[in-house]
Protein backbone atom coordinates (compact mmCIF):
# COMPACT_ATOMS: atom_id res chain seq x y z
CA UNK A 1 0.00 0.00 0.00
CA UNK A 2 2.15 2.98 -1.06
CA UNK A 3 1.03 6.19 0.25
CA UNK A 4 2.60 8.11 -2.78
CA UNK A 5 -0.82 8.15 -4.73
CA UNK A 6 -2.04 11.69 -3.31
CA UNK A 7 -1.14 14.70 -5.14
CA UNK A 8 -0.68 17.26 -2.39
CA UNK A 9 -1.26 19.95 -5.09
CA UNK A 10 -4.91 18.50 -4.81
CA UNK A 11 -5.33 18.41 -0.96
CA UNK A 12 -7.19 21.44 -0.07
CA UNK A 13 -5.50 23.60 2.48
CA UNK A 14 -6.95 26.82 3.88
CA UNK A 15 -3.90 29.74 4.36
CA UNK A 16 -2.31 29.96 7.88
CA UNK A 17 -2.25 33.90 9.24
CA UNK A 18 1.57 34.31 10.16
CA UNK A 19 1.67 38.10 9.68
CA UNK A 20 -1.05 38.50 12.80
CA UNK A 21 -4.11 40.32 10.60
CA UNK A 22 -6.05 37.13 9.22
CA UNK A 23 -6.72 39.28 5.70
CA UNK A 24 -6.65 35.69 3.65
CA UNK A 25 -9.52 34.63 5.94
CA UNK A 26 -11.28 38.38 5.14
CA UNK A 27 -11.31 37.77 2.24
CA UNK A 28 -12.45 34.46 1.69
CA UNK A 29 -15.52 35.22 3.89
CA UNK A 30 -16.27 38.31 1.93
CA UNK A 31 -16.15 35.91 -1.48
CA UNK A 32 -18.69 33.52 0.30
CA UNK A 33 -20.84 36.98 1.29
CA UNK A 34 -20.90 38.23 -2.24
CA UNK A 35 -22.38 35.10 -3.22
CA UNK A 36 -25.14 35.43 -1.07
CA UNK A 37 -25.94 39.18 -2.71
CA UNK A 38 -24.59 38.76 -6.47
CA UNK A 39 -25.76 36.04 -9.14
CA UNK A 40 -22.99 36.33 -11.30
CA UNK A 41 -22.53 34.67 -15.03
CA UNK A 42 -18.75 34.66 -14.93
CA UNK A 43 -16.94 33.84 -12.34
CA UNK A 44 -13.18 34.17 -11.99
CA UNK A 45 -11.07 32.13 -9.60
CA UNK A 46 -7.37 31.90 -8.65
CA UNK A 47 -4.56 34.04 -7.16
CA UNK A 48 -2.99 37.62 -7.69
CA UNK A 49 -3.30 37.30 -11.55
CA UNK A 50 -6.71 37.29 -10.83
CA UNK A 51 -7.34 39.52 -8.27
CA UNK A 52 -5.30 42.24 -9.65
CA UNK A 53 -7.30 42.43 -12.66
CA UNK A 54 -10.01 43.74 -11.09
CA UNK A 55 -7.95 46.71 -10.27
CA UNK A 56 -7.45 48.18 -13.69
CA UNK A 57 -9.89 49.95 -16.02
CA UNK A 58 -9.79 47.00 -18.12
CA UNK A 59 -12.02 44.86 -15.46
CA UNK A 60 -14.76 47.19 -15.61
CA UNK A 61 -14.42 47.53 -19.45
CA UNK A 62 -14.32 43.98 -20.17
CA UNK A 63 -15.61 41.39 -17.47
CA UNK A 64 -17.95 43.78 -15.38
CA UNK A 65 -20.51 43.75 -18.25
CA UNK A 66 -20.57 40.39 -17.96
CA UNK A 67 -21.53 39.74 -14.40
CA UNK A 68 -18.50 38.48 -13.57
CA UNK A 69 -17.37 37.87 -9.76
CA UNK A 70 -13.90 38.33 -9.14
CA UNK A 71 -12.80 35.76 -6.07
CA UNK A 72 -8.95 35.92 -6.70
CA UNK A 73 -6.50 36.09 -3.79
CA UNK A 74 -3.07 36.82 -4.21
CA UNK A 75 -0.09 34.11 -2.94
CA UNK A 76 -2.72 31.54 -3.39
CA UNK A 77 -1.99 28.06 -4.61
CA UNK A 78 -4.08 24.97 -6.24
CA UNK A 79 -4.45 24.26 -2.50
CA UNK A 80 -5.64 27.07 -1.45
CA UNK A 81 -8.31 27.72 -4.28
CA UNK A 82 -9.35 23.74 -3.84
CA UNK A 83 -10.40 24.55 0.08
CA UNK A 84 -11.75 27.98 -0.78
CA UNK A 85 -14.20 26.69 -3.72
CA UNK A 86 -15.18 23.90 -1.14
CA UNK A 87 -15.50 26.51 1.99
CA UNK A 88 -18.68 28.42 0.22
CA UNK A 89 -17.02 30.21 -2.37
CA UNK A 90 -19.30 27.86 -4.43
CA UNK A 91 -22.65 28.07 -2.40
CA UNK A 92 -26.14 30.09 -3.99
CA UNK A 93 -24.51 30.77 -7.03
CA UNK A 94 -24.55 29.14 -10.49
CA UNK A 95 -22.18 31.10 -13.00
CA UNK A 96 -22.50 30.00 -16.62
CA UNK A 97 -18.49 30.10 -16.89
CA UNK A 98 -15.56 29.84 -14.31
CA UNK A 99 -12.71 31.34 -15.76
CA UNK A 100 -9.54 29.32 -13.32
CA UNK A 101 -6.20 30.87 -13.15
CA UNK A 102 -3.71 29.31 -10.53
CA UNK A 103 -0.59 27.18 -9.86
CA UNK A 104 2.30 29.83 -10.28
CA UNK A 105 2.92 29.92 -6.56
CA UNK A 106 2.71 26.29 -6.24
CA UNK A 107 6.49 26.42 -5.47
CA UNK A 108 6.64 22.72 -3.38
CA UNK A 109 5.15 21.10 -6.06
CA UNK A 110 6.04 19.38 -9.16
CA UNK A 111 4.86 20.70 -12.94
CA UNK A 112 2.67 17.47 -13.01
CA UNK A 113 1.83 18.04 -9.85
CA UNK A 114 0.10 21.69 -10.19
CA UNK A 115 -1.36 20.24 -13.27
CA UNK A 116 -3.18 17.31 -11.40
CA UNK A 117 -4.23 20.40 -8.77
CA UNK A 118 -5.63 22.12 -11.45
CA UNK A 119 -7.44 19.53 -12.96
CA UNK A 120 -8.71 18.58 -9.23
CA UNK A 121 -10.28 22.32 -9.38
CA UNK A 122 -11.82 21.74 -12.96
CA UNK A 123 -12.94 18.22 -11.83
CA UNK A 124 -14.89 19.99 -8.56
CA UNK A 125 -16.21 23.23 -10.34
CA UNK A 126 -18.29 20.36 -13.23
CA UNK A 127 -19.31 17.97 -10.35
CA UNK A 128 -20.75 21.27 -7.88
CA UNK A 129 -21.65 23.28 -11.19
CA UNK A 130 -22.83 20.74 -14.18
CA UNK A 131 -24.23 23.08 -16.26
CA UNK A 132 -20.92 25.93 -16.04
CA UNK A 133 -18.04 25.62 -18.61
CA UNK A 134 -14.49 25.92 -17.30
CA UNK A 135 -11.84 28.10 -18.60
CA UNK A 136 -8.60 27.76 -17.70
CA UNK A 137 -5.64 30.09 -18.16
CA UNK A 138 -2.08 29.04 -18.85
CA UNK A 139 0.58 29.90 -16.63
CA UNK A 140 2.65 32.75 -18.14
CA UNK A 141 6.03 32.99 -18.43
CA UNK A 142 7.77 34.89 -15.41
CA UNK A 143 11.45 36.54 -14.76
CA UNK A 144 13.50 38.41 -16.60
CA UNK A 145 15.30 36.01 -18.31
CA UNK A 146 15.01 32.21 -19.25
CA UNK A 147 14.77 30.12 -15.33
CA UNK A 148 13.38 26.54 -14.12
CA UNK A 149 10.10 28.59 -13.58
CA UNK A 150 9.34 29.30 -16.55
CA UNK A 151 10.14 25.54 -17.60
CA UNK A 152 8.08 24.23 -15.34
CA UNK A 153 4.87 26.74 -15.97
CA UNK A 154 4.96 25.63 -19.98
CA UNK A 155 5.31 21.94 -18.58
CA UNK A 156 2.47 22.57 -16.49
CA UNK A 157 0.34 24.01 -19.46
CA UNK A 158 1.50 20.73 -21.74
CA UNK A 159 -0.06 19.09 -19.29
CA UNK A 160 -3.10 20.74 -19.10
CA UNK A 161 -3.57 21.02 -22.74
CA UNK A 162 -4.11 16.58 -22.70
CA UNK A 163 -5.84 16.55 -19.69
CA UNK A 164 -8.35 18.90 -20.00
CA UNK A 165 -9.85 18.24 -23.17
CA UNK A 166 -10.92 14.54 -21.26
CA UNK A 167 -13.40 16.90 -18.97
CA UNK A 168 -15.31 17.80 -21.67
CA UNK A 169 -17.24 20.99 -19.96
CA UNK A 170 -13.51 22.48 -19.81
CA UNK A 171 -11.09 23.52 -21.96
CA UNK A 172 -7.15 25.21 -21.95
CA UNK A 173 -6.72 28.62 -23.27
CA UNK A 174 -2.93 30.28 -23.40
CA UNK A 175 -3.12 33.71 -23.02
CA UNK A 176 0.68 34.09 -22.88
CA UNK A 177 2.05 34.23 -26.53
CA UNK A 178 4.08 37.85 -27.03
CA UNK A 179 5.00 38.31 -23.45
CA UNK A 180 8.91 36.34 -23.99
CA UNK A 181 11.17 38.01 -26.87
CA UNK A 182 13.37 36.81 -28.71
CA UNK A 183 16.23 37.52 -26.69
CA UNK A 184 14.57 35.70 -24.10
CA UNK A 185 13.50 38.88 -22.07
CA UNK A 186 10.11 39.75 -20.73
CA UNK A 187 9.79 43.56 -20.32
CA UNK A 188 8.59 45.52 -17.46
CA UNK A 189 6.25 47.18 -19.62
CA UNK A 190 3.84 44.03 -19.48
CA UNK A 191 4.93 42.46 -16.00
CA UNK A 192 6.09 45.20 -13.64
CA UNK A 193 8.16 42.86 -11.51
CA UNK A 194 8.59 40.13 -14.29
CA UNK A 195 5.34 38.00 -12.67
CA UNK A 196 2.40 40.56 -12.27
CA UNK A 197 1.12 42.21 -15.49
CA UNK A 198 0.76 45.94 -15.68
CA UNK A 199 -2.41 47.63 -17.28
CA UNK A 200 -0.95 46.66 -20.89
CA UNK A 201 -0.01 43.32 -19.79
CA UNK A 202 -3.84 42.68 -18.85
CA UNK A 203 -4.87 44.08 -22.02
CA UNK A 204 -3.53 42.09 -24.20
CA UNK A 205 -4.56 38.88 -22.25
CA UNK A 206 -8.23 40.00 -21.84
CA UNK A 207 -9.47 40.13 -25.60
CA UNK A 208 -9.03 36.61 -26.11
CA UNK A 209 -9.98 35.76 -23.04
CA UNK A 210 -13.44 37.62 -23.09
CA UNK A 211 -14.05 36.77 -27.22
CA UNK A 212 -13.96 33.49 -25.45
CA UNK A 213 -16.04 34.30 -22.59
CA UNK A 214 -18.62 36.16 -25.51
CA UNK A 215 -18.40 33.19 -27.39
CA UNK A 216 -18.99 30.61 -24.78
CA UNK A 217 -22.01 33.08 -22.97
CA UNK A 218 -23.81 33.34 -26.53
CA UNK A 219 -24.13 29.63 -26.94
CA UNK A 220 -25.43 28.66 -23.71
CA UNK A 221 -29.39 29.27 -24.36
CA UNK A 222 -29.73 31.37 -20.86
CA UNK A 223 -27.45 33.88 -21.98
CA UNK A 224 -29.83 34.95 -24.53
CA UNK A 225 -32.75 35.94 -22.95
CA UNK A 226 -29.91 38.11 -20.83
CA UNK A 227 -27.83 39.27 -23.76
CA UNK A 228 -27.40 42.96 -24.34
CA UNK A 229 -29.55 43.81 -27.73
CA UNK B 1 22.14 52.55 22.22
CA UNK B 2 22.44 49.32 20.31
CA UNK B 3 24.52 49.36 17.06
CA UNK B 4 22.78 48.63 14.05
CA UNK B 5 24.46 45.51 13.60
CA UNK B 6 21.95 43.61 16.51
CA UNK B 7 18.93 45.78 14.83
CA UNK B 8 17.95 42.88 11.61
CA UNK B 9 15.61 46.27 10.11
CA UNK B 10 18.34 48.09 10.02
CA UNK B 11 21.03 45.78 8.67
CA UNK B 12 21.40 46.00 4.79
CA UNK B 13 20.11 42.72 3.49
CA UNK B 14 19.58 42.16 -0.26
CA UNK B 15 16.45 39.80 -1.25
CA UNK B 16 16.65 35.97 -1.32
CA UNK B 17 15.19 34.45 -4.44
CA UNK B 18 13.24 32.00 -2.67
CA UNK B 19 11.35 30.94 -5.74
CA UNK B 20 13.68 30.16 -8.48
CA UNK B 21 13.30 33.30 -11.11
CA UNK B 22 15.60 35.60 -9.56
CA UNK B 23 13.06 38.49 -9.43
CA UNK B 24 14.30 40.54 -6.83
CA UNK B 25 17.70 41.17 -8.53
CA UNK B 26 16.43 41.14 -11.72
CA UNK B 27 14.54 44.13 -10.50
CA UNK B 28 17.19 46.14 -8.40
CA UNK B 29 19.44 46.09 -11.77
CA UNK B 30 16.72 47.46 -13.41
CA UNK B 31 16.38 50.08 -11.26
CA UNK B 32 20.25 50.41 -11.12
CA UNK B 33 20.57 51.07 -15.07
CA UNK B 34 17.13 52.92 -15.04
CA UNK B 35 18.90 55.39 -13.19
CA UNK B 36 21.94 55.82 -15.61
CA UNK B 37 19.43 58.34 -17.76
CA UNK B 38 17.16 59.56 -15.87
CA UNK B 39 17.38 63.23 -13.82
CA UNK B 40 14.58 62.76 -11.43
CA UNK B 41 13.47 65.53 -8.94
CA UNK B 42 11.27 62.93 -6.93
CA UNK B 43 12.26 59.63 -6.13
CA UNK B 44 9.59 57.54 -4.53
CA UNK B 45 11.12 53.95 -3.07
CA UNK B 46 9.30 51.13 -0.48
CA UNK B 47 7.47 48.06 -1.14
CA UNK B 48 4.15 47.44 -3.32
CA UNK B 49 2.32 50.37 -2.09
CA UNK B 50 5.14 52.59 -3.68
CA UNK B 51 5.20 49.62 -6.60
CA UNK B 52 1.59 49.28 -7.44
CA UNK B 53 1.18 53.16 -7.42
CA UNK B 54 3.38 53.55 -10.52
CA UNK B 55 0.62 51.28 -12.35
CA UNK B 56 -2.57 53.07 -11.58
CA UNK B 57 -3.57 56.40 -13.59
CA UNK B 58 -2.84 58.17 -10.67
CA UNK B 59 0.97 58.11 -11.09
CA UNK B 60 0.92 59.52 -14.57
CA UNK B 61 -1.53 62.31 -13.27
CA UNK B 62 -0.17 63.61 -10.25
CA UNK B 63 4.00 62.13 -10.11
CA UNK B 64 5.15 61.98 -13.84
CA UNK B 65 4.64 65.65 -13.67
CA UNK B 66 7.22 66.21 -11.23
CA UNK B 67 9.55 64.40 -12.94
CA UNK B 68 9.38 61.25 -10.35
CA UNK B 69 11.28 57.49 -10.58
CA UNK B 70 9.88 54.94 -8.95
CA UNK B 71 12.35 52.43 -7.06
CA UNK B 72 9.53 50.35 -5.63
CA UNK B 73 9.36 46.38 -4.74
CA UNK B 74 6.89 44.28 -3.73
CA UNK B 75 6.99 42.41 -0.18
CA UNK B 76 10.52 45.05 0.60
CA UNK B 77 10.79 45.31 3.89
CA UNK B 78 13.71 48.46 5.70
CA UNK B 79 16.28 45.93 5.20
CA UNK B 80 15.72 45.45 1.75
CA UNK B 81 15.78 48.71 0.82
CA UNK B 82 18.80 49.93 2.78
CA UNK B 83 20.49 47.23 0.48
CA UNK B 84 19.01 49.01 -2.76
CA UNK B 85 19.70 52.05 -1.66
CA UNK B 86 23.24 51.05 -0.92
CA UNK B 87 23.82 49.59 -3.82
CA UNK B 88 24.06 51.61 -6.88
CA UNK B 89 20.02 52.38 -6.81
CA UNK B 90 21.45 56.01 -5.45
CA UNK B 91 24.20 56.16 -7.87
CA UNK B 92 23.48 58.52 -10.97
CA UNK B 93 20.69 60.60 -9.39
CA UNK B 94 20.39 63.53 -7.40
CA UNK B 95 16.21 64.46 -6.52
CA UNK B 96 15.50 66.88 -4.70
CA UNK B 97 12.96 64.85 -2.54
CA UNK B 98 13.29 61.10 -1.98
CA UNK B 99 9.69 59.73 -0.99
CA UNK B 100 10.12 56.34 1.47
CA UNK B 101 7.03 54.44 2.27
CA UNK B 102 8.28 51.03 3.74
CA UNK B 103 7.69 49.28 7.14
CA UNK B 104 4.64 47.02 6.32
CA UNK B 105 6.89 43.78 5.49
CA UNK B 106 9.32 43.77 8.52
CA UNK B 107 7.67 40.67 10.04
CA UNK B 108 9.02 39.22 13.03
CA UNK B 109 10.61 42.88 13.96
CA UNK B 110 9.35 45.72 17.36
CA UNK B 111 7.99 48.60 16.24
CA UNK B 112 11.34 50.01 17.89
CA UNK B 113 13.73 48.05 15.50
CA UNK B 114 11.44 48.91 12.18
CA UNK B 115 11.49 52.79 13.45
CA UNK B 116 15.38 51.98 13.35
CA UNK B 117 15.23 50.62 10.03
CA UNK B 118 13.87 53.77 8.49
CA UNK B 119 15.79 56.20 10.14
CA UNK B 120 18.60 54.15 8.96
CA UNK B 121 17.57 54.75 5.45
CA UNK B 122 16.39 58.63 6.00
CA UNK B 123 20.50 58.85 6.91
CA UNK B 124 21.99 57.37 4.27
CA UNK B 125 20.32 59.05 1.82
CA UNK B 126 21.55 61.81 3.29
CA UNK B 127 24.99 60.58 3.35
CA UNK B 128 24.74 59.83 -0.43
CA UNK B 129 22.42 62.62 -1.48
CA UNK B 130 23.31 65.60 1.03
CA UNK B 131 21.36 67.87 -0.31
CA UNK B 132 18.10 65.67 -1.13
CA UNK B 133 14.70 65.97 1.84
CA UNK B 134 13.68 62.88 2.44
CA UNK B 135 9.44 62.53 2.97
CA UNK B 136 8.74 59.64 4.80
CA UNK B 137 5.12 58.42 4.85
CA UNK B 138 3.22 57.16 7.72
CA UNK B 139 2.81 53.17 7.52
CA UNK B 140 -0.77 52.48 6.53
CA UNK B 141 -3.33 50.57 8.97
CA UNK B 142 -4.49 46.98 7.42
CA UNK B 143 -6.33 43.78 8.14
CA UNK B 144 -9.87 44.27 8.09
CA UNK B 145 -10.26 44.47 11.30
CA UNK B 146 -8.14 45.92 14.72
CA UNK B 147 -5.17 43.67 14.69
CA UNK B 148 -1.68 43.91 16.59
CA UNK B 149 -0.21 45.00 12.89
CA UNK B 150 -2.48 48.28 12.66
CA UNK B 151 -0.71 48.68 16.40
CA UNK B 152 2.35 47.87 15.57
CA UNK B 153 2.47 50.20 12.61
CA UNK B 154 0.86 53.11 14.69
CA UNK B 155 3.78 52.58 17.35
CA UNK B 156 6.09 52.96 14.13
CA UNK B 157 4.72 55.91 13.13
CA UNK B 158 4.83 57.98 16.59
CA UNK B 159 8.23 56.89 17.35
CA UNK B 160 9.44 58.02 13.46
CA UNK B 161 7.65 60.91 14.17
CA UNK B 162 9.83 61.72 17.31
CA UNK B 163 12.86 60.91 15.51
CA UNK B 164 12.27 63.25 12.99
CA UNK B 165 11.33 65.90 14.25
CA UNK B 166 14.63 67.11 14.96
CA UNK B 167 15.81 66.54 11.64
CA UNK B 168 16.26 69.86 9.12
CA UNK B 169 16.04 67.32 5.98
CA UNK B 170 13.39 65.07 6.88
CA UNK B 171 9.90 64.56 7.87
CA UNK B 172 7.06 62.29 8.26
CA UNK B 173 3.26 62.59 6.51
CA UNK B 174 0.58 60.57 7.62
CA UNK B 175 -1.11 59.90 4.50
CA UNK B 176 -4.27 57.85 5.97
CA UNK B 177 -7.32 59.65 5.15
CA UNK B 178 -9.40 57.92 7.46
CA UNK B 179 -9.32 54.28 6.37
CA UNK B 180 -10.51 52.94 9.33
CA UNK B 181 -14.28 53.45 9.71
CA UNK B 182 -16.24 54.30 13.19
CA UNK B 183 -16.57 50.22 13.59
CA UNK B 184 -12.69 49.43 13.33
CA UNK B 185 -13.44 48.04 10.23
CA UNK B 186 -11.47 48.74 6.78
CA UNK B 187 -13.12 48.36 3.26
CA UNK B 188 -12.06 46.70 0.30
CA UNK B 189 -13.21 49.38 -1.88
CA UNK B 190 -9.84 51.57 -0.45
CA UNK B 191 -7.74 48.18 0.46
CA UNK B 192 -8.89 45.77 -1.58
CA UNK B 193 -7.44 42.92 0.44
CA UNK B 194 -7.07 45.04 3.45
CA UNK B 195 -2.93 46.02 2.64
CA UNK B 196 -2.80 46.90 -0.73
CA UNK B 197 -4.35 50.00 -2.71
CA UNK B 198 -6.98 50.20 -4.71
CA UNK B 199 -7.22 53.28 -7.42
CA UNK B 200 -10.01 54.59 -5.52
CA UNK B 201 -7.14 54.46 -1.89
CA UNK B 202 -4.54 55.44 -3.70
CA UNK B 203 -6.75 58.84 -5.26
CA UNK B 204 -7.31 59.52 -0.96
CA UNK B 205 -3.64 58.92 -0.08
CA UNK B 206 -2.03 61.15 -3.02
CA UNK B 207 -3.84 64.33 -3.46
CA UNK B 208 -2.38 65.63 -0.03
CA UNK B 209 1.03 63.85 -1.00
CA UNK B 210 0.76 65.58 -4.25
CA UNK B 211 0.18 69.03 -2.37
CA UNK B 212 2.79 68.46 0.01
CA UNK B 213 5.50 67.24 -2.71
CA UNK B 214 4.76 70.19 -4.57
CA UNK B 215 5.76 71.99 -1.54
CA UNK B 216 8.50 70.83 -0.43
CA UNK B 217 9.93 71.12 -4.37
CA UNK B 218 9.00 74.85 -4.29
CA UNK B 219 11.10 75.17 -0.79
CA UNK B 220 13.86 73.19 -2.71
CA UNK B 221 13.92 75.25 -5.64
CA UNK B 222 14.14 78.55 -3.31
CA UNK B 223 17.57 76.98 -1.40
Amino acid sequence: MSGDEINPAAVAQAVEDVQGDDRWMSQHTRFVQECKDAEPEVLFIGDSMVQLMQQYEIWRELFSPLHALNFGIGGDTTCNVLWRLQNGELDNIRPMVTVVWVGTNNHEHSAEQVAGGILAIAQLLTSRLPKTKVVVLGLLARGDGPNPLREKNAAVNGFLRSWLPRLGQAQFLDVGAGFVHSDGTISTRDMFDFLHLTAAGYRAIAKPLSDLLLQILDETPEEKRASLV
Amino acid sequence: MSSEDSNPAATPTPGVDTQGDGRWMSLHNHFVSNSKDKEPDVLFVGDSLVQLLYQFEVWRDLFSPLHALNFGVGGDATQHVLWRLSNGELGHISPKVVVLWVGTNNHGHTAEQICGGIMAIVQLIKDKLPKAYTLVLGVLPRGKMPNSLRERNAQVNKLVQEAVSSLPHASLLNVDPGFVHSDGSISHQDLYDYLHLTPQGYQAVCQPLHAHLKGLLEKQAEN
